[in-house]
């Protein structure tokens, strides 16, 4: 069925479409439609789930943990600083191996306060053990939130769906919505290997001695390489179903293509256009969207990106005292590469905080690195410049 | 099973877990605070000037133990079929229930109770006689709840009453539309069946002496109460139409129809000016009530206001007389003055001040008073007597060894609750003192759970309990007779719950600061270190494991546990 979505709406949908079961959240600016819409449904009985209203992010996903170790289907939704909050039980969940899914809207983080987008929230939760998608459309949000439960119940590690703060969480767009019965048959009904089980009480998660921490963590990061072949494998069966097929990354025009963009997110639609407008001249760009973050596609970005000219990677986040994040992974992706197959990278951090990304940015990173005026390997676009960078880095006007 | 000796990755869960249990390791160390079980004073109980014990009680009701509810609510209390009709109920004012759906009917409730243990079987057991012997004077609800406790302590009791009937003011004071008579015959009967002999038609001072009760008995208790109005003190009021209003109401409840004016006065604002206007009303005089304070003043029951009202009773609120107008042999008039209200007396009430001017006539045939009652003391000693009170100390003492006071005429409580509550306790007193031959040093409170010991002296308010476990659930209404079929009969006016409608009004207790075993504090407990008594009721908990980290006392829904620092 055709609706008007926002992104929010276009993660309910998904979320009830996935049937999930429990629903255990908190309200925060900008993800609160996602689960306004939630608890509506529920109301309405057009979920059959349990919302449960929690007073804090850490206890909304605490009771995702312990309704999916009971064997539930169970989905929360945040934003920054309530991602922030939920860190301890993030490693939990990622640590358990439970197939949670929660969608992040990015929203940078504070001080000071900012309700827009960046990434830094999601990315900061890198390293534990989440799976990690970036969406770029209203379309491809409710239909990655349901391969999500798919991969993850498949390979036992949960997943952030991740959308940019207003840019798509609240821009209505024409999306496909599918149909219960199709996703049915796409996604069974949830059955755990191991889980709580009131004939056989144990503690979950006890201690575990240095004699086989090791191993548990070891088993975690199989399954991450197991979810590289399982998410191309779902976004395949996807495809056959719906006629829109999902990668880990995403090729645009890049046949041929010299100059490569990278980005990930809505970005990507803004670059687009500019590397249509750029082709129209005859300039050999090409862009590469980042999809599934984690697990990493290294393999797959080192063929892609091999042999290119040069490559350029736009960050909406920013590892201080670093590199970009994307921009860092990507390089180290390329390590192993022949000199002459590895592409000189140039990385731009832009868009922090919400500031808009406009096609003119976008046309001004590439043009400056294809014609040689800016040959930086990091670069801040479009902010104040600094007459002294050490006296800016801590005055106080 | 995990596999204790893994050659592979496969050989292992997903991800850790342990069957062994928790017991393992003995947290018990850790904890500089320590839950306990503590019952502390339920906010309804903290009111009852009889200590009924009613959260234990409304509880055991609502397991469908009825019978034992019914019991231990007569461990003390001999009078709960007639309180559960006359008490101004002040329990539910403060019930925790009125932020969830209104009061617990506890008034209904404690009439359910009394009304279905009329047997003795529901009595306590009697202790083994001690061969001492008790007098009683006046046989009203002071007088009878003394006599009560003490002969279940064992003592041997006699009351004397200068009524033909035992009861005092319950028999001649409340009309049968508040308290059938049936009702306090079966509850007399039930204090005869404990051996308490009732020596009516004998007024101590002229039947008896007192010094004949003090050479017969280890101790008397005197507990006479108020039988006296006091005058008005208005021209006009020695005429033969106007009624001392305890008299006029006793002949009237004994059965008697004396011949009356069609419209009569009645001046007052308390319980008896409410009782005689109603009960003119019933034997067809039209009655008007005269009040000199307001309605807010009034020290009548407000349900008896209230029900006054509904039955179209006329009432003269900053009204007081000034004259009875006599003209001819005949009265015609009640001449008043209007009042207004100056700043509060020595009662805490706002004092009324005529207005000048004001005078204005309420055609009426004859007028009944009744501000205010005093007691007959000319029997005490003089040292026992202090003006129109007798001297009594907070231990029911007079300064006379071996005389002991309670009841209004003691301590003016005002309600035959509070007469119940005295008697309760001066029994106490007594019960001691004959006993060790020694005055206690302090009398037991006048609120407390009588039936077992409050571990932590604190009353529960709504404050204290744990609203995320309780949701709204209404009031029953309490089915009560139509104002058009009350004014014709001395029926009664209230009606009772069913067994059902009990348990139903039970089952909303909240049981404030008592256990209820409703089990939160075991299913919260992360240590497994509450476990189910065997074979008893509630909780016992295991301090080799506790932790001592609180959330059973937080997840307790009513204060039933505390924490305690531990020492070591």
């Amino acid at each position: 069925m055709r609706m008007v979505l926002k992104g929010n709406g276009a993660v309910a949908h998904g979320v009830r479409l996935a049937r999930a079961q429990v629903i255990s959240a908190y309200p925060i600016t900008p993800q609160t439609s996602i689960i306004e819409g939630l608890a509506d449904m529920v109301s309405e009985g057009k979920l059959d789930a349990k919302f449960i209203k929690v007073e804090s992010e850490h206890s909304a996903l605490a009771g995702c943990i312990s309704a999916s170790s009971a064997g539930a289907r169970v989905f929360t939704a945040t934003s920054a600083q309530g991602l922030a909050l939920m860190h301890e039980l993030i490693h939990w969940a990622a640590g358990a191996r439970l197939p949670i899914v929660l969608a992040n809207v990015n929203r940078a983080m504070a001080p000071g306060w900012s309700i827009w987008t960046d990434q830094n929230d999601s990315l900061s939760q890198r390293d534990t053990g989440w799976m990690q998608v970036y969406c770029e459309s209203s379309q491809e949000v409710v239909d990655s939130v349901i391969q999500a439960y798919k991969v993850s119940e498949k390979v036992l590690l949960p997943t952030m769906v991740i959308l940019d703060a207003f840019f798509l969480s609240h821009t209505y767009e024409d999306v496909e919505v599918p149909e219960q019965s199709m996703v049915d048959g796409f996604l069974p009904p949830l059955d755990l290997p191991q889980k709580m089980d009131l004939e056989r009480p144990a503690a979950l998660g006890n201690l575990v001695f240095p004699d086989r921490y090791m191993e548990f963590r070891r088993k975690m990061d199989l399954a991450h390489d197991l979810a590289l072949g399982v998410w191309e494998e779902v976004g395949r069966e996807w495809g056959g179903l719906t006629g829109r097929s999902y990668g880990l990354v995403e090729e645009y025009r890049l046949e041929g293509a010299e100059l490569v963009f990278v980005t990930a997110a809505t970005a990507a639609s803004t670059a687009r256009v500019v590397i249509d407008a750029m082709r129209e001249e005859g300039i050999p760009a090409g862009l590469l969207r980042l999809r599934v973050f984690r697990p990493f596609p290294a393999e797959l970005l080192r063929g892609v990106l091999a042999g290119r000219k040069k490559v350029v990677v736009l960050d909406r986040n920013c590892s201080f005292g670093h590199h970009g994040i994307f921009h860092q992974e990507i390089k180290s992706a390329l390590y192993g590469l022949p000199d002459a197959q590895r592409p000189p990278m140039y990385g731009f951090i832009a868009g922090l905080g919400g500031r808009d990304i406009r096609p003119d940015d976008i046309d001004g990173m590439l043009r400056g690195v294809w014609e040689g005026r800016i040959t930086d390997p990091v670069s801040w676009w479009d902010v104040l410049e600094a007459k002294d960078p050490a006296r800016a880095a801590v005055v106080m006007a | 099973m995990v596999e204790l000796n893994p050659k592979f990755l496969e050989d292992l869960p997903i991800t850790s877990y342990s069957d062994n249990p928790t017991t393992l390791i003995k947290t018990g160390t850790w904890k500089y605070v320590q839950p306990s079980y503590d019952d502390k004073l339920p906010a309804c109980s903290n009111l009852c000037p009889a200590g009924n014990d009613i959260s234990k009680a409304l509880d055991l009701v609502a397991r469908g133990q009825v019978d034992e509810a019914a019991r231990l609510w007569r461990t003390g209390n001999p009078l709960p079929a007639t309180l559960g009709r006359v008490c101004p109920h002040p329990c539910e004012s403060e019930c925790n229930r009125n932020a969830f759906g209104g009061a617990i009917a506890i008034h209904t409730m404690e009439r359910f109770l009394g009304d279905r243990s009329f047997d003795p079987a529901f009595l306590p057991e009697k202790k083994p006689a001690t061969g001492k012997k008790v007098a009683v004077v006046g046989a009203g609800p002071a007088g009878i709840a003394a006599a009560y406790n003490l002969a279940l302590a064992g003592h041997d009791v006699e009351v004397f009453d200068d009524k033909p009937a035992p009861g005092g003011y319950l028999r001649t004071g409340i009309p049968d539309y508040r308290l059938p008579k049936e009702i306090l015959d079966r509850e007399i009967a039930l204090v005869e069946s404990l051996g308490v002999r009732f020596t009516c038609d004998t007024r101590v001072g002229r039947d008896v002496t007192l010094d004949d009760l003090r050479g017969r008995f280890d101790a008397v208790i005197a507990a006479v109460g108020f039988h006296r109005s006091r005058p008005l003190g208005v021209p006009g009021e020695d005429h033969p139409k106007v009624y001392n209003g305890v008299h006029l109401l006793e002949r009237i409840l004994l059965g008697e129809r004396p011949e009356l004016p069609a419209r009569m006065a009645i001046v007052g604002g308390g319980n008896t000016a409410m009782d005689v206007a109603r009960s003119l009303l019933r034997i067809g005089v039209e009655p008007v009530v005269v009040y000199r304070r307001s309605r807010l003043e009034m020290p009548a029951i407000p349900a008896e206001v209230d029900e006054a009202m509904a039955e179209g009773i006329e009432l003269h609120f900053l009204t007081a007389p000034s004259r009875v107008v006599v003209e001819g042999d005949r009265i015609t008039a009640l001449e008043c003055l209007k009042m207004r209200l100056g700043e509060p007396d020595e009662s805490g009430r706002r004092r009324p001040i005529p207005v000048e001017g004001s005078g204005f006539q309420i055609p009426v045939g004859g007028v009944v008073t009744a501000i205010g009652e005093s007691a007959d003391l000319d029997f005490l000693p003089e040292p026992a007597r202090e003006g129109w009170r007798i001297a009594a100390d907070s231990r029911f003492a007079t300064p006379v060894e071996g005389i002991f006071a309670a009841g209004d005429a003691a301590f003016g409580g005002g309600t035959v609750t509070a007469a119940v509550g005295e008697g309760r306790r001066v029994a106490a007193v007594v019960n001691a003192w004959l006993g060790g031959g020694e005055l206690p040093q302090e009398a037991p409170p006048v609120q407390g759970l009588w039936s077992r010991p409050v571990t932590i002296a604190r009353t529960v308010h709504v404050e204290q309990l744990n609203p995320a476990y309780f949701t709204e659930v209404p009031r029953p209404e309490i089915p009560e007779l139509p104002p058009e079929q009350r004014k014709t009969s001395f029926a009664e006016v209230m009606g009772g719950f069913t067994e059902e409608e009990a348990v139903a009004e039970a089952r909303r207790c909240l049981v404030c600061g008592t256990c209820n075993e409703c089990c939160n504090c075991l299913y919260f407990c992360p240590d497994v270190a509450i476990h189910r008594r065997e074979n008893a009721f509630g909780f016992e908990i295991d301090t080799e494991h506790c932790k001592g980290c609180g959330i059973c006392v937080e997840e307790c829904p009513r204060d039933a546990l505390s924490l305690v620092e531990v020492t070591s």
